[in-house]
């Protein structure tokens, strides 16, 4: 139903509400609409009347909705009647009525009793992060830069994770100003950035920027660039930071694929204790490989062709740089059958190392330990994701260290077919793994800060291409 | 001229310009032109009370004279438990809200919903409650309503009905089971065994438990009254475990009296392990015939996560034949998991067992779940399937993920 444009009398509300289809619903849903429609708020002021004057009483819901339109168009003073009124007439209020009087409050210069109210409702229960989120930003707009740090260290103590909002606004309202202690909580933000994998977006960094090129006698400069292949900024000829993990992170990775994705709750489900054993010996005997490949996964790469032809060309290309393959397969793929020639299974097996496990184990599982297992060097080649192992991983910081080590150590085969005089050739390209690791970083005399074009980045295996590269002249 | 000036007259003192004129907000100013005309027209329609205004904030004063509302009576309970009180307080206001919050929470319950782990636990938690009791109030309306209409119906005064005369005796509940009780006796010392395999409470949550153990007490009840029933086993039913005190609470007494075989002990010490077939969705191996000779497992296991081979771990580590039902091949699979609840499969062994058509026999398993028979090969079939999706979501499903493809690749070759 359309919302009235003005103010209506207690009788003609009452022949809309007679007309109305479910008259009981009538109050409910016309004050939705009003919401929808942003109606003038003495429309529903003069329905809160003809309510309170028939019924000599306005139930929470509505009055929560009431509320709602307020701080929709910002009546600051209608906000905090609603709240009294809310307060004289109930005990206590509910997360929905203090996170609408939070963010109303906190956009005007009441933004104080948004705080008081923050305190109120940590009395109750967690403030969520949008109610942080409000508090910080008022305090920053009112140039309480300390206040508002204060709050964000609140907020991290309690686990919340602080919207990309917050962090923006931080790095706003801190520019121009002096104080080392700024400075240091600020690059504080950069390090929370770089450990929990975050890359900011494209305002959100020139915000970084500018903070950075405003500081009194900085001297910094900012500049826009993409990184080389090579891991080299164009700008500073910085070399970044290589993908390999420490020798404690790898060991610790190491651990936590064993046991969380080999053997989970139960080793019989992934593989069995016999044939892991038998793995690990295997394995050992023949170690260090270069590189390790997943023979089912490359053998799809091209449906039209034989499978067996597949992994043949897979691995004459890779080996002829590299020194030792191992190929992980599973035992069906020695029973000659159309896809799977005995006679090119025993060329294969004498260029390089197989292993083949059970049917109706999981090879991928292998794969990690294998390279793993070989050392910093190795590679892997799938085109899998991975991302059911990774979701095995218990903590997300084992999570953030697989994916560092899988961004620096899966090779993808990818295929081309070049199309010329009725011949096809089929040609192998390699996707070398990344070289350099893409997080924020820092020298103390430069930053380098991955970050992203787009808002909103859909895949997380996409890692930025674009770097801000910051240095102190 | 004349008119205009009774028509300025008589908007001023129409109900909106003083309240305009008092305040004297600029911002009223512009929609105030815009109502003008409206209320010219409104004028026409109340033109009995000219003098009265709009007090728009006279619902303050109401409100604001009225008493305090008091949450109900029940905080008092809690009084010596400041946390329970306090969370009771929360939820009434929640109720009050709107949101989904059931109107009676018992203490347990509130206990329950305190040690939610995270905000969308308890959200879940109490849009469970609130659904459950919305039911059960449901039921207990049609309940009255039917008593009513039967009421009415006695009204006239039933006619004796001693001329029927029948060649055959009523059987009454009793009867039918005691017949039953006989055959599922017979069945105890001559029947085929089937083993639930009871080893899974540590790989489910309390709900998931007491899903599967009503759908345990549904199965029990479709074989008692089948032709020739199985011989149940519940094996490795601990004593205390979740499963008995959940069984307990669905049977009460009857549970002792269950014409059914239950032990602590694992089904391959019972029976030779040759003998043994463990059902399971992710056996590789597909299901041919009903073996009268075999002895068949099934898992009690819930797993609304889909936690897959887990059953087939079980059957793995004991060294046992696996099987899955042919679903693949008889049917052609919509969407859905390939598990069946616990009752389904009853159904379907039963039948498989009478008949051994597996087209009857799949017939349980349910409608949303497939497109229907297989009757022409599946590839064909899958075909038409495959057109009809493109048909009923329209270009998009193929739009997404020839854009998935452009995007991967597009990243493979950046780098």
């Amino acid at each position: 139903i359309q919302p009235p444009e003005k103010p209506l009398q207690a009788e003609e509300w009452n022949r809309l509400r007679e007309s109305f289809r479910s008259p009981e619903k009538f109050e409910e849903v016309m004050f939705n609409s009003m919401i929808k429609c942003n109606s003038p708020i003495d429309v529903a002021k003069s329905l809160l009347t003809h309510m309170a004057k028939s019924n000599s009483d306005i139930t929470y819901n509505l009055l929560l909705k009431y509320l709602r339109l307020c701080v929709q168009q910002g009546q600051t003073s209608e906000i905090s009647d609603v709240y009294d009124i809310m307060k004289t007439r109930f005990k206590i209020l509910e997360s929905g009525a203090y996170n609408l009087c939070i963010r109303g409050l906190s956009n005007s210069d009441q933004w104080r009793r948004a705080l008081t109210l923050l305190e109120e409702v940590k009395k109750v229960m967690i403030p969520s992060r949008t109610n942080y989120e409000s508090c910080i930003k008022a305090a920053g707009h009112h140039q309480e830069i300390n206040l508002a740090f204060e709050l964000y260290h609140e907020m991290l103590n309690k686990d919340l994770v602080p919207t990309l909002d917050v962090l923006h606004a931080l790095f706003d309202f801190s520019r121009g100003m002096k104080g080392a202690e700024l400075q240091k909580e600020l690059f504080g933000i950069l390090l929370y950035l770089r450990e929990n994998q975050i890359y900011p977006h494209k305002r959100f960094m020139q915000s970084i920027k500018l903070w950075f090129e405003s500081i009194p006698g900085g001297n910094w400069r900012g500049h826009l660039t993409s990184i080389k292949d090579s891991g080299q900024c164009p700008v500073c000829n910085y070399q970044l930071e290589d993908s390999d993990l420490t020798e404690e992170e790898y060991n610790h990775l190491r651990e936590r694929i064993i046991k969380d994705v080999i053997h989970g709750t139960d080793t019989f489900r992934k593989t069995s204790p016999q044939e892991f054993e038998a793995f690990q010996a295997f394995v050992e005997n023949r170690l260090p490989f270069d590189i390790v490949i997943d023979g089912l996964n490359v053998s799809h790469i091209k449906p039209r062709r034989m499978q067996c032809e597949n992994l043949f060309h897979a691995i004459n290309c890779l080996a002829k740089e590299n020194g030792r393959l191992l190929v992980l397969g599973r035992k069906h793929m020695l029973v000659n059958s159309s896809n799977w020639k005995r006679g090119i299974m025993k060329e294969m097996q004498s260029k390089a190392d197989f292993f083949f496990a059970e049917n109706i184990s999981e090879d991928d599982a292998f794969l990690l330990y294998a390279t793993l297992r070989s050392g910093k060097h190795c590679k892997f080649v799938t085109r899998d994701f991975l991302r059911d192992h990774k979701a095995c991983l218990s903590d997300s910081l084992t999570r953030h260290l697989f994916r560092k080590w899988q961004r620096g150590h899966q090779i993808v085969l990818l295929i081309y077919c070049i199309k010329s005089k009725k011949m096809f050739f089929l040609v192998f390209i390699q996707q070398a793994a990344f070289r350099y690791d893409c997080v924020v970083q820092t020298t103390g005399d430069t930053w380098h800060i991955p970050y992203k074009d787009i808002f909103e980045e859909k895949y997380s295996y996409q890692v930025p291409r674009k770097w801000l590269c910051l240095r102190q002249k | 001229m004349q008119s205009a000036n009774t028509l300025l007259k008589k908007l001023v003192r129409s109900s909106v310009l003083p309240f305009a004129a008092q305040h004297g907000m600029k911002k009223h100013f512009f929609p105030l032109i815009r109502t003008l005309s409206l209320s010219l027209h409104l004028k026409q329609d109340n033109s009995c009370n000219p003098s009265e205004k709009l007090d728009l904030d006279a619902w303050k004063k109401v409100m604001k004279s009225g008493l305090q509302e008091t949450v109900r009576e029940t905080v008092s309970e809690y009084k010596e438990d400041s946390t329970l009180a306090g969370a009771y307080e929360l939820l009434e206001m929640w109720r009050l809200a709107g949101r989904l919050v059931p109107e009676n929470i018992s203490e347990e319950q509130l206990k329950n919903f305190m040690e939610c782990p995270s905000k969308s636990a308890k959200k879940k938690y109490l849009k469970f409650l609130y659904l459950k009791e919305l039911n059960k109030k449901n039921d207990r309306r049609k309940m009255e309503e039917k008593r009513e209409r039967r009421l009415e119906a006695q009204e006239p005064t039933p006619k004796p009905a001693e001329s029927r005369k029948s060649s055959f005796v009523c059987l009454w509940a009793s009867c039918m089971d005691k017949a039953y009780n006989w055959r599922v006796a017979q069945s105890m010392i001559f029947g085929q065994p089937l083993v639930f395999d009871m080893s899974y409470e540590k790989d489910m949550s309390f709900r998931e438990v007491t899903n599967a153990v009503k759908q345990m007490v549904l199965s029990e009840g479709i074989n008692r009254r089948s032709v020739d029933p199985f011989h149940i086993h519940f094996c490795n039913l601990k004593d205390g475990s979740l499963y008995q005190k959940e069984f307990i609470k669905h049977y009460r007494e009857a549970w002792d009296k269950l014409l059914i075989t239950v032990t602590d002990q694992c089904y391959t010490e019972v029976f030779p392990k040759d003998k043994l077939i463990y059902l399971t969705a992710d056996s590789p191996k597909v299901m041919k015939t009903f073996d009268h000779d075999k002895i068949y497992i099934v898992g009690s296991m819930v797993d609304k996560s889909i936690k897959t081979g887990v059953s087939l771990a079980r059957a793995k580590r004991l060294g046992l034949e696996t099987a899955a039902l042919p679903l693949d091949k008889y049917l052609l699979w919509n969407t859905g998991a390939k598990n069946l609840t616990l009752d389904q499969m009853m159904h379907i062994l039963l039948t498989l067992k009478d008949t051994g058509d597996w087209k009857k026999a799949l017939e349980f398993v349910p409608k949303r779940k497939s497109c229907g028979f297989v009757s022409k090969p599946v590839h064909e079939l899958k075909k038409s399937l495959n057109l009809l999706n493109t048909l009923k979501l329209g270009k998009r499903q193929g739009e997404v993920g020839r854009q998935f493809a452009k995007n991967y690749s597009k990243k493979l070759t950046q780098k």
